[in-house]
């Protein structure tokens, strides 16, 4: 009887429990931004933001206490786990194919188009585990979530470029402070074995709402396209933001080269339901002001140069289409002005195995002098000669344009540098900074199966930060185009591209004539200096010979 | 019983063993047995030394027999040529020809370079592909070279932008080396391919499209500016494009209206070759995707054309009938035509086409050579041709490194591993060795015949003096003597100073302006240097048996170099290391001073005439080795003037200076 009695009441808590913590408030709002870019393309932006409302990130000081359950109904458990178990307050990962073109395409939508893999957390200092055992854990963990191999991005790829990558929502305020980890993987590729997980963390997964345009087969042969996981803390609670960005090119897609495009033309997929636990569930269309388009059907709302379509009222499937019915085929764009403040163009020069230099262009688009951080990471696999770093403008020297320069060296097999610099950028001018590296001679075993391929280097990362005033804005023709930068709502980072670098390698399609080879010379060497230190040497008399006393060897 | 056997066994092994090592003292007959085989060796070097240069040569004429060489394969599995469905159709051949009608009319009126690659650059923005134009200039001493480039670097989706390939054309065809025949064809050839190439996904490299002004001096620019290396005569704008590391790299030249076969060119810079796999990955996609009939350079093939087989294998007239229709001297003559022509472009590390200057920046690239002919194929099968192979190289995941570096291509389907010629040329450097050494063992030792009183004063001047024969041998004994080889190494430093001189002085502008007025004195000033030790060296004091005579020795340190250097070329570059063994082998080992002093002088002159005559004879290739040497950095002019003519100059001294 009395253990009956226990049983209710304990019955009766844990339900308690479990109601308090579903009582969680949730909510899920998708969006999907279809942006038509000059170039004739097409630039879609998917997100779906779940926000766990009055929950704050697990302290790591009590890492070694019992967790709280949790019990989600739209938040991803998976990632949910993840993130409490290595006590993560906040977390950028992307999964990027492709370049971004910042001069045709603009700023994107998210910021993080690092081509290939790139993840940054902020984590809280102190308690049982240290910040690097948890970075450890948390990139095998998202490893095997995300089926990527971020599980390399280990102490030979990681640094804290803090000033870069500043915390986007805000961090408790715990004892301790807070630490940022960051590392890429250029080299990884994206496919649809990362968006099938991607996906399983959505609600609706992709059987309703704008997931359904998520069809692999169209978004994986989009020109640039990248799926991003981002966690924060805001005041509100927790928030995880799941994005998939991609850039369409409609004009390849056509028979006649036109750039009209809708969703069952770009997706293959039309929105035939919304997802019934979405908050919100909207659609938006970036027009552009100066072209004779049409876009069906009418759209719920139009605020000034964007179309919004409420998934959520409509009855029918929805399918954008946005036509220019006065255009033959679609004309390119000849010498139209970069769309970003800076264009950057980063390279490797030199042709020897031993050293290179690396040489970066970056020009500031803007009327406005303009100052920007650099910052370069790089695997100790390319050092850099710091002594060497120059920057000129027109063949003119301007080393005083680099200033708070800030580097840790790499040290071999375990640490990667780390450069940072703020770059003063005169109005319209290009900058030249080159800078002389040598590459590193790998120990044979070091060297990846692929091994003639090379090595792929990250990006660098810049934001153009201060944005100075414009002495003759009241005369430019455009002053528009200042004033927008010129009070950003952040700052932006532009990442360059990658780098393929080639280390001496050695010919491993031979290793057996080497050691054969290597072999016989040092048993031959080996072979006469025992021979000479092992023999007696004597006088030995020849018949006939007796006049002479010939010495000779026995 | 078994221990009588025993016995037995052991006495018959030991009456063997005595027959072969001799009686006696182990000891003893082994330092017999030596010193005999020492005495062989020597007594037959003469033979050894015509035996292994009578090889040498003999090997080299049989380079080209049929019955060497291996059929050709792909060793890179990634590239799987000829296993994809092009794409490329009649509307893309249809934007060829309006291509091509744009550039006729730039042709038409004259336009200039800055003009030419404006046009080309619009027309791959209007593509939608970013482009720009380059304007470079080389100063050589034969004038200034200017041009513009226009290219356009197509990032392909999905693809980090760190690889690239290159599609090239020159506006000027590599017909006749350059000799001005436009490549029309080729460049409107790339622009179309840049139109279709972009209506694709599939591309998993950056796509560079370069149209280089010239013939090699554009690339030269283009490709230097790329990767950074500064060239001192050489002023170009940077580029304003770049994209990734290239790997791969194709040059289309099709400067004839039509074409029957399609060549293939792979010679680069300084000898360099490109991986085999590209030329087979490119020869099984022209056979089997395109049906085009392929060729080496653009010999053809004389089975092809039974008619005139012997004449397309270049046997000359004067050859019996019957041997000029025998299959196997045919095939002899067309592999020779091949090799030939290989070696002439190897050895003057010459490149046979643009693609050649790519090479320096382990580039693996070749030249698609439309041979000229009435017909039957054009732009469709061109374009097929080049995208098939492009997206044969977009499957390399690594560099080409499978497959060979060291080959004679002797046909479409045969080549000649390094193993089956390196030996021709390194048997001729050890016959120079073994002369050398000869030389030098005849310099430290002198016979000298037995005088009634044995001159024991000699005897202690020698110090080790010693008797190689036994006492019964008295007719004689073999004396040392000393070997000052600084005057002999003098002389050697010398010679290579002055080739050094000699190349200043061919790259000085007053000697390329006025070539034909300066060369013959140039020759004689030069060949006058040889004979200059005639009145420079004091006639020897000490007598010949107590010194070795200068020109032995001379001889023997440059028979050595000689060989020396022959056997590191000829792993840099074969066919420049097969040329030195030929010219330099029959005369450095026949160089000896004659008695009289006329024969010596003739015997001079003959030798200053080897190693100088080039500048009076070929006045013309002197001016494009310069050429090379200024604007593309091929060091044959450098290695002609540096190491050739003093050796020969060498052999020269080696003949005036008396015996």
């Amino acid at each position: 009887m009395l253990s009956g009695w226990l049983f209710n009441v304990c019955f009766f808590l844990s339900v308690l429990a479990a109601r308090t913590v579903a009582l969680h408030a949730e909510q899920f709002d998708e969006e999907l931004t279809l942006r038509p870019l000059r170039d004739g393309k097409l630039a879609a932006r998917f997100s779906f933001t779940t926000l766990l409302k009055g929950v704050a990130p697990r302290n790591p000081e009590r890492l070694d206490e019992d967790d709280d359950s949790q019990h989600y109904t739209l938040f991803p458990l998976a990632l949910g786990q993840i993130l409490r178990e290595y006590a993560v307050t906040e977390m950028h990962l992307t999964l990027n194919a492709g370049n971004w073109a910042y001069d045709r395409w603009g700023y994107p939508d998210d910021l993080g188009v690092s081509t290939g893999a790139e993840l940054w957390a902020w984590m809280g200092e102190g308690g049982p585990v240290t910040v690097d055992d948890r970075w450890k854990g948390l990139r095998n963990a998202l490893a095997g979530l995300f089926c990527a191999s971020l599980g390399s991005l280990d102490e030979q790829r990681t640094t804290s470029p803090a000033l870069t990558f500043q915390p986007e929502g805000s961090l408790p305020r715990w004892n301790a402070s807070h630490q940022l980890r960051h590392a890429t993987l250029p080299s990884e590729h994206v496919c649809t074995e990362n968006l099938t997980p991607f996906l399983k963390l959505l609600p609706c997964k992709a059987r309703s709402g704008v997931a359904m345009l998520l069809n692999p087969h169209r978004l994986f042969d989009a020109d640039w396209h990248g799926l991003g996981v981002h966690v924060r803390y805001l005041d509100a609670g927790v928030e995880v933001r799941l994005a998939f960005q991609a850039v369409f090119d409609p004009v390849r897609l056509s028979s006649d080269k036109r750039r009209d495009w809708s969703l069952r033309s770009v997706f293959d997929r039309t929105i035939d339901r919304a997802c019934p636990v979405a908050r919100s569930s909207e659609v938006r269309v970036e027009l552009l002001p100066d072209s004779a388009y049409a876009i069906t059907p009418d759209p719920s709302e139009i605020d000034g140069n964007r179309a919004t379509y409420a998934v959520k009222d409509r009855t029918e499937p929805l399918d954008v289409a946005m036509r220019w019915p006065g255009e033959e085929a679609f004309q390119y764009p000849i010498e139209a002005a970069p769309l970003s403040p800076l264009s950057v163009r980063r390279t490797l020069k030199g042709s020897s195995q031993s050293d290179a230099q690396l040489s970066v262009v970056i020009r500031n688009n803007l009327p406005v002098q303009v100052r920007s951080s650099y910052l370069e990471t790089m695997p100790w696999l390319v050092e850099f000669y710091l002594h060497t770093l120059h920057a000129d403008i027109g063949g003119v020297p301007r080393d005083d344009l680099v200033s708070v320069i800030s580097y840790t060296a790499p040290v071999p097999h375990t640490r990667p540098t780390l450069f940072q610099a703020i770059l003063t950028l005169p109005p319209k001018t290009t900058l030249h900074l080159t800078m002389d590296v040598t590459k590193t001679f790998l120990r044979y075993t070091e060297h990846p199966p692929d091994a003639q391929r090379g090595w792929d280097l990250p990006p660098a990362v810049l934001i153009p930060f201060d944005f100075g005033e414009d002495p003759i804005q009241n005369h430019t023709t455009s002053p528009g185009t200042s004033a927008k930068y010129a009070r950003p709502a952040r700052p932006r980072r532009i990442y360059t591209s990658v780098l393929l670098v080639d280390l001496a390698t050695p010919d491993f399609s031979m290793p057996y004539n080497v050691i054969i080879m290597s072999c016989t010379l040092i048993a031959l060497i080996f072979g006469s200096v025992f021979n000479l230190l092992t023999r007696k040497f004597v006088l030995v008399r020849l018949d006939g010979d007796s006049a002479e006393q010939k010495p000779d060897v026995k | 019983m078994a221990t009588a056997v025993r016995d037995k066994a052991s006495a018959v092994i030991g009456k063997l063993k005595s027959l072969i090592l001799g009686t006696g003292d182990r000891n003893i007959s082994r330092i017999r047995r030596r010193r005999k085989l020492t005495a062989l060796l020597w007594k037959s070097l003469p033979a050894l030394i015509v035996t292994l240069l009578s090889a040498g040569y003999f090997w080299m004429l049989a380079i080209p027999l049929p019955q060497l060489g291996q059929r050709t394969y792909i060793d890179e599995n990634a590239l799987q040529p000829g296993q994809v469905r092009t794409y490329w159709d009649w509307a893309d051949v249809h934007r060829a020809d309006q291509y091509l009608e744009g550039l006729e009319q730039l042709r038409g009126r004259n336009a200039s370079s800055d003009e030419i690659a404006q046009h080309i650059a619009t027309e791959f923005e209007k593509i939608g592909i970013p482009a720009s134009t380059q304007r470079y200039s080389f100063s050589t001493t034969a004038g200034v070279t200017n041009g513009t480039n226009a290219y356009a670097v197509r990032s392909s989706p999905r693809a980090s932008g760190a690889e690239a390939m290159v599609i090239s054309a020159s506006w000027i065809s590599r017909t006749g080396e350059g000799d001005g025949t436009l490549n029309l064809r080729g460049v409107s050839s790339v622009l179309a391919l840049a139109n279709f190439l972009k209506g694709y996904s599939l591309w998993a490299k950056d796509l560079v499209f370069v149209i280089s002004d010239g013939y090699l001096d554009g690339m030269q620019a283009w490709i230097t500016s790329y990767h950074g290396v500064p060239q001192s005569n050489m002023w170009a704008e940077p580029l304003e494009l770049s994209s990734g590391v290239v790997w791969t790299a194709l040059n289309i030249d099709y400067p004839g209206h039509s074409f029957s076969h399609l060549g293939v060119f792979f010679e680069g810079l300084n000898g360099r070759l490109p991986n085999q796999d590209l030329i087979n990955s490119l020869f099984v996609i022209t056979r089997h995707t395109a049906a085009v009939p392929v060729v080496v350079y653009d010999h053809m093939d004389p089975h092809e054309f039974p008619g005139i087989k012997a004449d397309l294998a270049g046997i000359p007239e004067w050859v019996p009938g019957s041997l000029r229709e025998n299959d196997d001297v045919v095939e002899y003559g067309y592999r020779a035509k091949n090799i030939l022509r290989h070696a002439n472009y190897q050895a003057r590390g010459q490149a046979s086409g643009v693609h050649g200057l790519l090479h320096q920046f382990r580039i693996d690239a070749i030249t698609l050579f439309a041979v000229p002919a009435a017909g039957p194929h054009g732009f469709h099968a061109i374009g097929r041709i080049v995208e098939s192979t492009l997206r044969t190289t977009n499957n390399l995941l690594e560099r080409l490194h499978a497959s060979f570096f060291f080959y004679f291509l002797v046909g479409t389907h045969t080549f000649l591993k390094v193993g089956m010629y390196l030996p021709s040329a390194v048997l001729i450097s050890t016959a120079l060795m073994f002369a050398g050494l000869r030389a030098w063992v005849e310099a430290g030792w002198v016979w000298e015949r037995a005088a009634p009183e044995p001159e024991a004063g000699a005897d202690d001047k020698a110090g080790t003096g010693e008797k190689k024969g036994g006492p019964d041998q008295l007719k004689g004994r073999w004396v040392t003597r000393r070997r000052p080889v600084l005057k002999p190494l003098g002389i050697m430093l010398a010679t290579h100073a002055a080739g050094a001189l000699l190349f200043f002085t061919i790259t000085q502008p007053w000697f390329v302006a006025h070539q034909e007025a300066y060369a013959v004195p140039v020759f004689a000033l030069f060949s006058a240097l040889s004979f200059a030790p005639l009145l420079l060296s004091p006639p020897s004091s000490s007598s010949p048996s107590a010194e070795a005579p200068l020109p032995l020795l001379l001889r023997a340190l440059t028979l050595c170099l000689a060989s020396t250097v022959t056997s590191i070329i000829s792993v840099l570059n074969f066919s420049l290391a097969a040329s030195l063994a030929l010219t330099l082998g029959i005369p450095l080992t026949l160089a000896a001073p004659a008695h009289s002093l006329p024969a010596r002088l003739g015997k001079g002159a003959l030798y200053a005439c080897l190693a100088l005559g080039w500048l009076v004879l070929a006045p013309g290739e002197v001016r494009r080795a310069v050429w090379n040497w200024e604007v593309l950095r091929v060091w044959f002019a450098p290695f002609v003037c540096v190491v050739y003519t003093p050796l020969m100059l060498q052999a020269a001294v080696v003949n005036v200076l008396p015996p």
